[in-house]
């Protein structure tokens, strides 16, 4: 069982890594989408960027994610 | 530049052989819980790559159609990563903890790795063109 300090380290990891994902996502979706309208025709490659900016984005909340979850049941 | 169902395939394959190392690992060394949380955490996070290809082919449809709202899937990527963990943290004498957090990120690293290869071979090749 985990004290209040420790379920308070989990909100605070788990609700940080969620903002970053979310401004890091949002901005990523904004250019691509800017990106195609501007030029349509380097959306197979705007697409693969976005793809691999996505992952690589959420890589490190994933890990708040797991982190806080191992917090909370240890 | 790659395209999104080649990376994915690829990452597929490369986890095949990890999985493979993995299982090979987990039956002929001392150490069987680290390989067996290694390839638990390598199964979730080609799980995630799976759902980002997924939601990726989503939003192109969305955006063909004109919609305004897409998601792209981060909270069942958040749930599956937990749910590798808490196999993990019920089952700790089959699984190690650390390995299936190192295993979950495994995909991404690879990612990583294959674009600097990709990068510097585009870049060697453009330099022996000119």
């Amino acid at each position: 069982m985990v004290g209040s300090v420790g379920l308070l380290a989990a909100a605070i990891a788990i609700g940080l890594g969620a903002l970053g994902a979310g401004i890091g996502n949002g901005l990523i979706v904004s250019k691509t989408v800017e990106g195609i309208a501007r030029q349509p025709e380097a959306r197979g490659a705007l697409q693969t960027v976005m793809f691999i900016g996505v992952a690589l984005v959420e890589a490190l909340p994933i890990i708040a994610a797991v982190i806080a979850f191992i917090v909370l049941n240890r | 530049m790659l395209n999104l169902f080649h990376i994915y395939k690829r990452q597929k394959k490369y986890i095949l052989f990890l999985l493979a190392a993995c299982v090979l690992g987990a039956a002929f060394t001392p150490q069987p819980t680290i390989f067996a949380g290694i390839g638990l955490g390598a199964v979730f996070g080609l799980y995630n790559f799976w759902i980002l290809q997924r939601r990726m082919l989503k939003f192109d449809r969305a955006f063909d159609q004109g919609k305004k709202r897409v998601s792209l899937g981060t909270g069942l990527r958040f749930a599956s990563g937990i749910a590798a963990v808490a196999i993990a943290l019920s089952l700790p004498e089959y699984f190690h903890l650390i390995s299936t957090v190192i295993g979950l990120m495994i995909p991404y690293v690879l990612l990583v790795i294959e674009q600097l290869v990709f990068a510097i071979r585009k870049q060697n090749e453009d330099a022996k063109e000119r």
